[in-house]
C-alpha cells in the first residue's frame, strides 16, 4: 500500500550504496479495487456455503477462547508485572554502572541520530495511509472491548473456617468484573469511536489518498512511550547496604528526563536530514552514514562502553608509530601498486603480501614466531588492498583517494584493536560489562557484520573455478552446518581460550561473536550461493565480452545481482541470528534471556515470577523480528524483486 | 569444404579475424568441422545458415566465449590460447552484441555503458560519460540515459547494448543474432544502427536471419551447416548463382 511503484535498485559501481529514490514516485496510487460492503463481505468470505458456515463459527469460538486465555492470564492478580517494571533497567542494560550512565545514554543517542538522518537521507520512509490507521484503530478498539468482556473476573481468596482446610476463591460475577473496568471500556469506546469517526468523516477517496509518513508515526509511538514515563510510575529495584529493595516509581523519575532527551535528539536529526536533503549532494552523506553503520557497533561497543584505559607509554613508544608505519609505508606500497603500467609485478607484490601475513598467521597461532596480533592483520588488509591496487589506476586522484582510504582504514583499524587490547576502566567484575538487551544487540549487530563479508566470501569461493577454494568452502560449510550452534559457542567460550598461545587472550564476547559469525557465516553462504547460481549465463558473457576481469565481473555484475535476490532468505538468517542470541542464556552470559528466566525469579521481591519477564522478554525478540521482516519486504518491493 | 581465399590481399587490407581449421566439440557431438576463413579490416561478413549449423559457435570462439578445442584463431594479429592475458586483449578489441541484450539489469543505460570503459579503460568518469551520452545519440536515444534497462523497449535495449560494446571502442564488432528476439517492429531501427556501423567502416561478423540486411550490407556471406563452411561468396553471388546444392536447398526453403 504505502510504495505502489517499486523503484528499481541504482547501483553506482564506485559505491555500491543504494540509491532509493522511489518516495517522489509515489504520486501515482493504482486504482482500488471498489470495496465490499460489510455484509456481502461477510457472505462472501465468511458464509458463503454450509461447510464455511460450520468452520466460521468453530473458530471464532476457538479464537474467542484462546484470547480468554490470553487475557485471564494477563489481567490475573496473580500477576506481577511490577517484577517487570522494577527491573526494567536489569532488562536494559544488566548491571552496567550506574555512574557511568552517560555511556548508555551517549551511545543510545548517537543511534538514535544516526537512525533520524538515515531515514531521511535513504528516504527510507513508507506511508500510511488514513484508512489503514482508522483500520488499525477500529481493531484495537474492538480488542479492548473483547478483552473487557472475555477476562474472568478476579479470585478473592477466603480464609478457611476450619483451620487446617484449604482455602477457598470466591470470583467475581459477570457483573463486577464489568464494573471494575469502566475505564478499560471507556478507553477502547474511544479508540473505536476516533477510528469509525477517521473511516466515515473522511470518505472513500480521502481515507485512501490521505496517508502520513511512517516516520512521524515513529517519531510519535516513539513519543508516546517517552511521554508514559512522565506519567506511569514504573519500578526499580536495586541493592542498598547488600539488602535488596523495590521501590516504585523510580525508574520513570531517574530516565525521563534522558528518555525526552533521547526522542529529541531522533526528531532533531530526522528534521535536520529532511532540511538538507534536498539542498546538499546526496552521495556524501548516504556514504557517511553507511560508514557509521558499519563502525558504530565496534566504537560504542569497545571504546565508548567499555571506556579503555589507554597506556600512554606504549601508546606513543608502540602503537602510534607501528600505525604510522603501516599508513605511510603500506600508503606508498599501494601508490605504487596502483600506477597503471605495474601489470604483472603487481600480482606477484600482492601475492607475496599474502603469503607473507597468512605465513605470520599460521606460526603466531602456533606460537612459533611471535608478533603483534595488529601487525598480523594489517599485513593480511595490505595484502589485500594490493591485490585490487591495479583498479585504481586511472589517474592521480584515484590513486590518492585510494591510498586515502587505506590510511584511513589503518588509523580506525590500530585505534580499535589498541583499545579492545587495553584494560577497561569500568568497575565491574566480570569480564562482560555488557548485559541484558545491550548484550542481545550487540552480539546479533556484530555477529552480521562479520557473517555478512565472510558468508559473501564462503559462497564465492564455493562456486568458484577454483577446485582448492571449493573444496575448502564445502567442507566448512558442511562441517558447520552439521554441528549444533550451541556446540559451536561452549567450543569457542571454554576450549578456544585452553589453545590461544601464551598473552593473548579473547573476551568471552568476542569469542562468543566468533562462534556466531563463524555458524551464521555457513548459512548466509547457501543463501548467497542461492542468488549466484540464478544469474543468467549472458550476465557473466556480457561481462566477459566487455573485457571485465573475474572480480570485476563478480563485484559489479554478479553479486550485486545475486545479493538483491537473496534479501529475503538474508533477512530470514539475519532473523535467526538475532533470536539464537539467546543461547548466550546458556552458556551463561547475562543476556535478554537469562536476565527474564533467572536474574528476575530469584529476587526476594519476585521469587517465580518467571511468566511475567519471559511473556515480555518474547515480545521484544518478536518486535525486532517483526521490524526486520517488514522492513525486507519494503526493501524487496523497492528493488522490484521479481520485475525484471 | 570451403575457405576464404587470402581475402586481406583481395581487398588490399590487412588481415583482423584469422580463423584456421577450428574444431570445437560438445561431449561427442562435433559442433565446429575445420573452420577457415580469413576476415579483412573493414570488412562486413554475414554468416547464414539453419540452425544447429555452428555459426553461433564459431562467432562466440572468436571472443572466447566458448573455447575451440583444434585449430587457430587469431584477431588483430593476437593468437587466442589459453593465455589470459592474450583473451583479455582480444576481448576488449571486440565488441559482441547478444540476441538476448544481456544489459545488466540493475545499472541504468549510462552505468551500462560507461562501467568497462572506467574499470577496463580506466577512462575518468566524466570523459566516460561524454563519450556514452555520444554512442547515445549514435543510436538515437540518447534520452534514455538515466533509465533502466527493464523500462525500455527490446529494441532501445539491443541499441544500448551496441552502443556498451562501441564505447570500448573496438576494432571488430561481433553481432550473434541481434534482431531474433525482438518485435517485428523493432527490427529495422536496430539493422539502421548496425548499416551505419557498417558504413563508418567497422570490421563486423554478423549471424542473422535477415536476408535483406546480408544482401544490402554484407561484403561478403559465408553460409554454414553441419559445423561446416559450404560456401562463400559476395551477396550477389550467393543470392542469385549459388554454386552448392545445399546453399540452393537452404535458399529455396528460405525465400
Amino acid at each position: 500500500m504505502e510504495n505502489s511503484q517499486p523503484a528499481p535498485l541504482a547501483l553506482d559501481p564506485d559505491h555500491f550504496n543504494v540509491d532509493f529514490t522511489a518516495e517522489s514516485d509515489l504520486e501515482a496510487l493504482p486504482p482500488e479495487e471498489p470495496g465490499l460492503a460489510p455484509k456481502e463481505w461477510m457472505q462472501k468470505n465468511l458464509f458463503s456455503s454450509v461447510g464455511s458456515t460450520i468452520l466460521t463459527i468453530i473458530f471464532s469460538i476457538f479464537a474467542l477462547w484462546a484470547l480468554r486465555g490470553l487475557f485471564g492470564f494477563m489481567f490475573s492478580g496473580e500477576r506481577r508485572w511490577d517484577a517487570v517494571a522494577t527491573n526494567a533497567r536489569l532488562i536494559a542494560v544488566e548491571r552496567y554502572p550506574l555512574d557511568q550512565f552517560n555511556r548508555i545514554w551517549f551511545s543510545l543517542g548517537s543511534l538514535l541520530a544516526m537512525a533520524g538522518l538515515s531515514m531521511a537521507f535513504f528516504r527510507a520512509s513508507g506511508y500510511f495511509t488514513l484508512k489503514r490507521i482508522a483500520m488499525w484503530l477500529m481493531n484495537l478498539g474492538v480488542l479492548g472491548l473483547l478483552g473487557v468482556i472475555l477476562t474472568p473476573g478476579a479470585k478473592t481468596e477466603v480464609p478457611p473456617v476450619v483451620e487446617g482446610e484449604l482455602p477457598t476463591f470466591i470470583q467475581d460475577s459477570f457483573g463486577e468484573a464489568i464494573g471494575g473496568r469502566i475505564v478499560w471500556i471507556l478507553v477502547s469506546l474511544v479508540t473505536l469511536g476516533i477510528g469509525l469517526a477517521l473511516w466515515y468523516g473522511l470518505g472513500e477517496d480521502r481515507r485512501r489518498t490521505m496517508r502520513i509518513a511512517s516516520r512521524w508515526v515513529i517519531a510519535a509511538g516513539f513519543g508516546l512511550a517517552v511521554l508514559s514515563l512522565w506519567v506511569v510510575p514504573y519500578g526499580r529495584y536495586f541493592l542498598e547496604n547488600g539488602v535488596a529493595t523495590s521501590e516504585p516509581g523510580l525508574v520513570a523519575a531517574s530516565t525521563r528526563i534522558p528518555w525526552t532527551i533521547m526522542w529529541a535528539t531522533f526528531v532533531g536529526a530526522l528534521l535536520l536530514g529532511l532540511a538538507l536533503r534536498d539542498r546538499i549532494p546526496a552521495r556524501p552523506p548516504k556514504m557517511i552514514l553507511g560508514l557509521l553503520w558499519l563502525l558504530a557497533p565496534f566504537i560504542l561497543n569497545w571504546i565508548v562502553l567499555r571506556d579503555p584505559d589507554f597506556d600512554y607509554d606504549h601508546v606513543f613508544s608502540t602503537d602510534i608509530p607501528m600505525a604510522l608505519a603501516f599508513m605511510l609505508v603500506g600508503g606508498a606500497l599501494l601508490y605504487w601498486l596502483s600506477n597503471a603500467g605495474i601489470g604483472e609485478k603487481g600480482k606477484i607484490v600482492s601475492i607475496i603480501l599474502l603469503a607473507f601475513a597468512l605465513f605470520n598467521w599460521v606460526a603466531g597461532f602456533f606460537g612459533i614466531y611471535p608478533m603483534l596480533q595488529k601487525a598480523r592483520l594489517s599485513f593480511l588488509f595490505l595484502g589485500l588492498f594490493a591485490l585490487i591496487a591495479g583498479n585504481f589506476s586511472r589517474d592521480v586522484r584515484t590513486r590518492m583517494n585510494y591510498v586515502y582510504a587505506w590510511m584511513g582504514s589503518m588509523a580506525i583499524f590500530h585505534w580499535l584493536v589498541t583499545a579492545v587490547n587495553s584494560p577497561s576502566t569500568l568497575d565491574i567484575t566480570s569480564d562482560t560489562y555488557l548485559g541484558g538487551m545491550t548484550l542481545t544487540i550487540f552480539v546479533a549487530w556484530l555477529t552480521l557484520l562479520v557473517s555478512f563479508p565472510l558468508g559473501v566470501l564462503f559462497a564465492l569461493a564455493r562456486t568458484s573455478d577454483m577446485p582448492i577454494f571449493r573444496l575448502l568452502s564445502t567442507t566448512y560449510i558442511e562441517a558447520v552446518r552439521g554441528v549444533p550452534l550451541i556446540t559451536i559457542l561452549f567450543f569457542f567460550s571454554v576450549i578456544i581460550p585452553l589453545f590461544l598461545p601464551e598473552g593473548m587472550e579473547l573476551a568471552e564476547v568476542a569469542a562468543v561473536v566468533v562462534g556466531y559469525g563463524l555458524f551464521s557465516a555457513a548459512y548466509l553462504a547457501e543463501n548467497v550461493r542461492g542468488g549466484l547460481q540464478s544469474i543468467r549465463r549472458g550476465q557473466f558473457e556480457a561481462a566477459d565480452a566487455l573485457g571485465l576481469t573475474s572480480g570485476q565481473r563478480t563485484s559489479f555484475i554478479v553479486l550485486p545481482q545475486a545479493l538483491r535476490v537473496s534479501i529475503p532468505p538474508l533477512v530470514g538468517q539475519s532473523i535467526a541470528t538475532f533470536k539464537e542470541t539467546s543461547l548466550l542464556a546458556i552458556i551463561g552470559l547475562n543476556d535478554l534471556l537469562r536476565v527474564a528466566n533467572n536474574t528476575i525469579p530469584s529476587q526476594t521481591d519476585f521469587v517465580g515470577s518467571k511468566k511475567e519477564g519471559l511473556l515480555v522478554v518474547s515480545a521484544i525478540y518478536f518486535g525486532v523480528s517483526f521490524a526486520m521482516s517488514k522492513y525486507s519486504q519494503r526493501l524487496e518491493k523497492r528493488l522490484g524483486l521479481g520485475t525484471r | 569444404m570451403s575457405t576464404i581465399g587470402a581475402a586481406g590481399v583481395e581487398l588490399g587490407r590487412p588481415d583482423m579475424i584469422v580463423s584456421d581449421g577450428v574444431d570445437k566439440w560438445y561431449g561427442d557431438f562435433q559442433a565446429l568441422k575445420g573452420v577457415s576463413a580469413t576476415i579483412a579490416e573493414r570488412e562486413v561478413v554475414v554468416v547464414l545458415g539453419p540452425s544447429g549449423s555452428g555459426k553461433s559457435t564459431w562467432i562466440r570462439c572468436i571472443n572466447r566465449l566458448e573455447v575451440h578445442q583444434g585449430g587457430s584463431i587469431s584477431v588483430d594479429g593476437i593468437e587466442l590460447t589459453n593465455d589470459t592475458r592474450n583473451i583479455d586483449k582480444i576481448r576488449s578489441e571486440v565488441g559482441m552484441v547478444f540476441q538476448q541484450f544481456n544489459l545488466f539489469p540493475h545499472l541504468t543505460v549510462m552505468d551500462n555503458i560507461t562501467l568497462a570503459p572506467r574499470w577496463v579503460r580506466k577512462q575518468p568518469k566524466a570523459d566516460a560519460e561524454n563519450r556514452a551520452m555520444e554512442l547515445l545519440e549514435r543510436v538515437g536515444i540518447p534520452e534514455q540515459a538515466a533509465k533502466f534497462p527493464g523500462q525500455l523497449s527490446g529494441g532501445q535495449q539491443q541499441r544500448v547494448a551496441i552502443a556498451r560494446s562501441l564505447a570500448m571502442e573496438p576494432r571488430v564488432m561481433l553481432f550473434d543474432e541481434p534482431t531474433s528476439a525482438l518485435d517485428p517492429e523493432m527490427i529495422s531501427e536496430v539493422l539502421d544502427v548496425m548499416k551505419d556501423l557498417a558504413r563508418g567502416g567497422m570490421t563486423m561478423m554478423v549471424v542473422t536471419h535477415e536476408m535483406g540486411f546480408a544482401r544490402e550490407v554484407a561484403d561478403r556471406i559465408v553460409f554454414m551447416e553441419s559445423g561446416e563452411i559450404v560456401e562463400v561468396g559476395t551477396p550477389e553471388h550467393f543470392f542469385t548463382n549459388p554454386t552448392e546444392d545445399r546453399t540452393k536447398l537452404f535458399l529455396s526453403q528460405i525465400l
